[in-house]
């Protein structure tokens, strides 16, 4: 953090303290009841079994144990990472590409740009919502329908956060582009380089930020996803699978809400799920932080 | 100014095929307008069909999607509007507040608050959200004009981390300059950084903004909806009932969702984009 | 490094008083309970039926101004009731009149009703049929309408295809009379039953109805009274030829069934383009406002022998419940507004007129022409296929995977995709009921 040291940082410094109630308390009240508190709460909870808060009686690991002996739980850890992927390399070329085709002087690239980002602006709901008529009307074209089988809910998925999120990692990587130095591009062109060693030699370890960031959002947004879940195809198709039951396009997320859902017995193992769901998110994003991170310092 | 550099063949080929693109692209928004014109039982029946004579309502479905569900939508839209615009305004100035607070005293408190608002950014809501209800209902922060306290909860880790790396860069010595003449922190918050710091709140701005209005569980599960809907509810509201599916209506409310969106972004775009450009932080 | 480092301490940090806050909490909101200011006491009344919220809030609004006892009415949305009671009971005003569907619904909040037994509303039924107790015996959620459901038939249209209702007495006379309408269906200008929708909006007609066939035969066979841990299927085979009676003697393309909507089916109905209709006695209203006068209820008939003597399927799934958990003035409050709504004659009008019949002694009669017709074979002394379904485990998740398959079977009729419905049917129950009691 700190980068150089300020000689008379207390002329700024002292005063403010004295401000402290009104700079910092109602953000820091706010941050714990919205997220401190609720975060302490679920995983004192994720040990119990209760209805409210109220009635939690103490059980132990149990609903640890019963997280992981759920086979609808490792069905939507399984999509999850199999979603994760996909989307991140699809939605991450296809961005660079356009970001990278748009940069190229292109007539109308101002015009392209706002219609590729406007997706962003509608939220998840109403995308999944809009979606699912689409797909249902081309399916039915065929004689079938999106929640047939798990192939057609995981590609619509795909298709649809790829619709959503390809503008906004474009304008990402569009700025990451604009940042590469004229010289060098310059310099490249003088020593020869034709297109393809420009991009993979000059543009591409200069936008590494930008991939960094990029990746690191599709990859949280992915496994945090649920709207656009829950509106299109809701986890359905629902079969039985070796005696126990899938939802056959359920995603992490959603699965943790609807197990919520089945009864009050279930709450602890939901919120249990959740722990486990937020270690998972947690360790991701710190290990693909460190693995760039160290990769950015080496160039 | 570039002059005329002639466009080859290629780039002329490249903009056809973006043409092309962008049509795909508008493809599901033009579903929607073509949709909320036809009747009900058209919209099922033939979904990729223009409006004919026997199908084309006018304007009944909007006129119904008002009323639509038993829940008028102007309630929901204002209430989407309310809670969207306290939250960001809430977070705008209290985590600048926070964050220029935290960067300039050197303290345990700014320190402990500093890595909680990093730990915040890595927890899904999944892991709070039950527990948020309970607290929520508790506390009273189920209304419209009280959940936005929610949001700044919820929301003050990104936005101050963001604040954060733009304070660390502006120098010091403005603000010195400020405290030798006189100035109080509130002061010199107020009209000297703040200014400063208009890029990042723009760019905070939009980000909260684009989140809090298009957000689905947390007001469905923190927010009294036996009273309270905001738009994302209520679509998903009007997605599930016995019975009754109105495709038609359905689809004018989706299309008065948008409306104020894409004029808004129309007229905002420039700004939007370079908000959600800067606001990619490296984290 | 240092950054991580932090971040993990804080972490570390943030789980130890994650701790100590364990241990505290607890005790903390005990004191909660403190009896109300007020002697009166208010009720709130969280409502399933959202056809019958209108009526509701308007009667909640007569009662306060007779009475000054402030009622608050709130209904949740469709197929939403058991997340919204869940929500609204952890609130400190929880609803004190709530709504128990069946068994199952009774398990969970058994420990939130009051016992209703020795109430005066209780002294005012004049069935005990549909109440619900619990192992102690006590009355713990009261039934107070009850609906029956069937083939809704539009006889005009029978009667121009030539047939006459006495005619169908069983399935196979059901399935002559379908199959040669559905044959002539171009010349005649309707078809003989309205799409099997499966979409979200139409789907309960049958994972939630048309199941209570092969799950009452069974039940009646096995001497069944208590939610069973498994069901055998024995009738499978019957619901399998009614299916089939539905999806092809129709004019609704069976391999889209899955976005086709309620009221898409409805529409057949009223626009006069299908004879057969599969829904409740509370459709009555809006058919008949929709301008189809001679309209009738027959059971449904699945190839069970014997079932020329069977009646409509007649239960509830509405069963009001008091919360023991509120004050007692709010207890007695939304008694006292019960006993109103049943006893005072124009209140009891309205309910009986959204709710049709309602087992009260002194409720006006029902005008509802279907369940009419269901008093009628019930005298005629037909037995009456009471509502198996309720001891349905986990019902949403049990109706969703029996959706998917029989929404597979429908689009591809065979053998193989059979097995999914049976499936659905055997072990879905039993999953289900593992994860409920589990």
């Amino acid at each position: 953090m700190a980068k150089k040291k300020v000689t008379n940082v207390n002329l700024v410094q002292r005063p403010i303290k004295k401000w402290a109630p009104l700079f910092i308390l109602p953000t820091f009240a706010a941050f714990c009841i919205g997220f401190v508190w609720p975060f302490l709460q679920g995983i004192y909870l994720s040990f119990c079994n209760f209805n409210t808060p109220k009635d939690a009686k103490w059980t132990g690991i149990v609903n640890y144990t019963k997280v992981f002996s759920d086979a609808g739980f490792m069905n939507a850890f399984k999509n999850t990472a199999a979603f994760a992927i996909v989307s991140i390399i699809l939605i991450n070329v296809v961005a660079f590409f356009i970001a990278y085709a748009l940069t190229q002087k292109l007539r109308g690239s101002n015009l392209f740009r706002t219609v590729f980002f406007m997706p962003n602006l509608i939220g998840g709901v109403v995308l999944g919502y809009i979606w699912s008529m689409i797909f249902d009307g081309i399916l039915k074209q065929y004689g079938t329908y999106l929640t047939a089988n798990g192939t057609y809910g995981f590609w619509g998925l795909v298709i649809l956060v790829a619709w959503q999120q390809i503008g906004y990692m474009m304008i990402i990587y569009i700025a990451g582009l604009q940042a590469v130095p004229e010289d060098m591009l310059e310099a490249a062109r003088i020593d020869g380089a034709n297109s393809k060693e420009t991009l993979f030699k000059v543009i591409i370890p200069n936008v590494m930020p930008a991939i960094t960031t990029c990746t690191f959002l599709t990859l949280t947004n992915s496994f945090k996803m649920f709207d656009q879940n829950l509106a299109l195809t809701g986890g359905l198709p629902s079969v039985i699978e070796n005696g126990a039951k899938v939802n056959v396009t359920e995603l992490l997320a959603l699965n943790i809400y609807s197990t919520y859902n089945i009864n009050k017995n279930w709450h602890g193992v939901a919120q249990a799920k959740a722990v486990v769901f937020f270690i998972l998110v947690a360790v991701l994003a710190i290990a693909q932080q460190a693995a760039t991170r160290s990769k950015e310092v080496q160039q | 100014m570039k002059k005329a550099k002639k466009f080859s063949t290629a780039s002329t080929i490249l903009t056809c095929f973006f043409v092309v693109l962008c049509l795909v692209w508008l493809f599901p928004v033009f579903e929607v307008v073509i949709n909320s014109f036809k009747e009900n039982a058209f919209v099922n029946l033939e979904p990729f069909a223009l409006p004919t004579a026997e199908s084309f309502v006018g304007l009944a479905n909007y006129i119904k999607g008002l009323t639509f569900g038993n829940y008028p939508f102007v309630l929901a839209a204002g209430y989407s509007l309310l809670i969207t615009v306290v939250s960001v305004l809430l977070i705008l100035v209290f985590c600048a507040m926070s964050a220029w607070y935290i960067a300039r005293v050197n303290s345990t408190v700014s320190k402990i608050f500093y890595y909680l608002c990093l730990f915040s950014m890595i927890v899904p809501f999944q892991m709070v959200m039950f527990t948020l209800t309970f607290t929520a209902d508790k506390l009273n922060l189920n209304t419209p004009w009280t959940i936005p306290i929610v949001y700044l909860g919820f929301g003050a880790g990104l936005a101050i981390f963001m604040f954060l790396g733009f304070i660390k860069g502006l120098p010091l010595e403005i603000e010195e300059a400020a405290a030798i003449d006189g100035c109080g922190p509130v002061r010199t918050f107020f009209l000297v950084v703040l200014p400063m710091l208009k890029p990042t709140l723009i760019s905070v701005g939009i980000l909260e903004l684009m989140w809090v209005w298009n957000d689905y569980l947390l007001p469905y599960l923190v927010l009294d909806r036996t009273k309270f809907m905001t738009i994302p509810i209520l679509v998903q509201y009007l997605k599930g009932s016995y019975g009754t599916v109105d495709l038609g209506a359905t689809m004018a409310v989706i299309m008065m969702s948008i409306i104020p969106i894409i004029i808004v972004y129309i007229f905002c775009q420039k700004h939007i984009i370079k908000g959600v450009a800067a606001g990619a932080v490296k984290g | 490094m240092k950054k991580l480092f932090a971040l993990l301490l804080t972490l570390a940090m943030v789980l130890s008083l994650a701790a100590c806050g364990a241990k505290e909490e607890a005790p903390a909101d005990k004191g909660e309970n403190a009896p109300a200011a007020e002697e009166t006491g208010s009720v709130y009344y969280l409502n399933f039926k959202p056809e019958f919220d209108e009526a509701l809030q308007g009667l909640a609004k007569t009662y306060t101004e007779k009475t000054g006892v402030e009622v608050k009415v709130v209904t949740a949305a469709s197929g939403t009731y058991s997340d919204t009671l869940t929500a609204e009971m952890a609130k400190d005003e929880a609803p004190t009149i709530f709504n128990i569907g069946n068994m199952s619904g009774l398990k969970d909040w058994d420990e939130y009703a009051l016992d209703l037994k020795d109430t005066a509303l209780a002294g005012e039924l004049n069935t005990d049929g549909f109440n619900l107790y619990n192992e102690a015996g006590e009355l713990k959620a009261m039934g107070h309408c009850f609906e029956s459901f069937g083939i809704i038939v539009n006889v005009d249209l029978l009667n121009a295809a030539g047939y006459e209702l006495s005619d169908i007495t069983n399935f196979e006379t059901l399935k002559a009379c379908a199959d040669d309408i559905h044959a002539r269906a171009g010349e005649l200008g309707f078809d003989a039953f309205t799409s099997a929708g499966l979409d979200g909006s139409s789907s309960w007609r049958f994972s939630g109805h048309l199941v209570n066939m092969p799950l009452f035969y069974e039940f009646r066979d096995d001497g069944v009274v208590e939610q069973p841990a498994t069901v055998t299927g024995a009738y499978l085979d019957n619901f399998r030829n009614i299916w089939d009676l539905y999806i092809t003697d129709s004019s609704a393309d069976a391999k889209t069934l899955s976005t086709s909507t309620g009221d898409e089916s409805k529409a057949m109905l009223t626009e006069g383009k299908a004879v057969f209709y599969q829904n409740g006695s509370w459709e009555y209203a809006s058919l008949t406002e929709a301008g189809l006068t001679n309209l009738a209820m027959i059971p449904i008939y699945c190839g069970v022998e014997g079932e020329e003597k069977a009646g409509l399927c007649s239960g509830t799934e509405n069963c009001w419940a008091v919360n023991s958990q509120v004050s007692e003035a709010d207890q007695k409050a939304s008694l006292d507004f019960l006993y109103w709504l049943v006893t005072d004659a124009e209140a009891a009008q309205v309910v009986v007129d959204q709710l049709g019949a309602i087992p009260f002694k002194s409720a006006p009669e029902s005008a509802n022409g279907f369940l009419a017709d269901g008093n009628e074979l019930a005298s005629a002394g037909n037995y009456t296929v009471t509502w198996a379904f309720n001891h349905t485990p986990n019902v949403d998740s049990f109706r969703a995977t029996l959706v998917t398959a029989l929404t597979a079977y429908s689009a591809d009729p065979t053998d193989a995709n059979w097995d999914a419905v049976v499936s659905a049917y055997v072990d879905g129950w039993a999953i289900e009921y593992a994860t409920v009691n589990g």
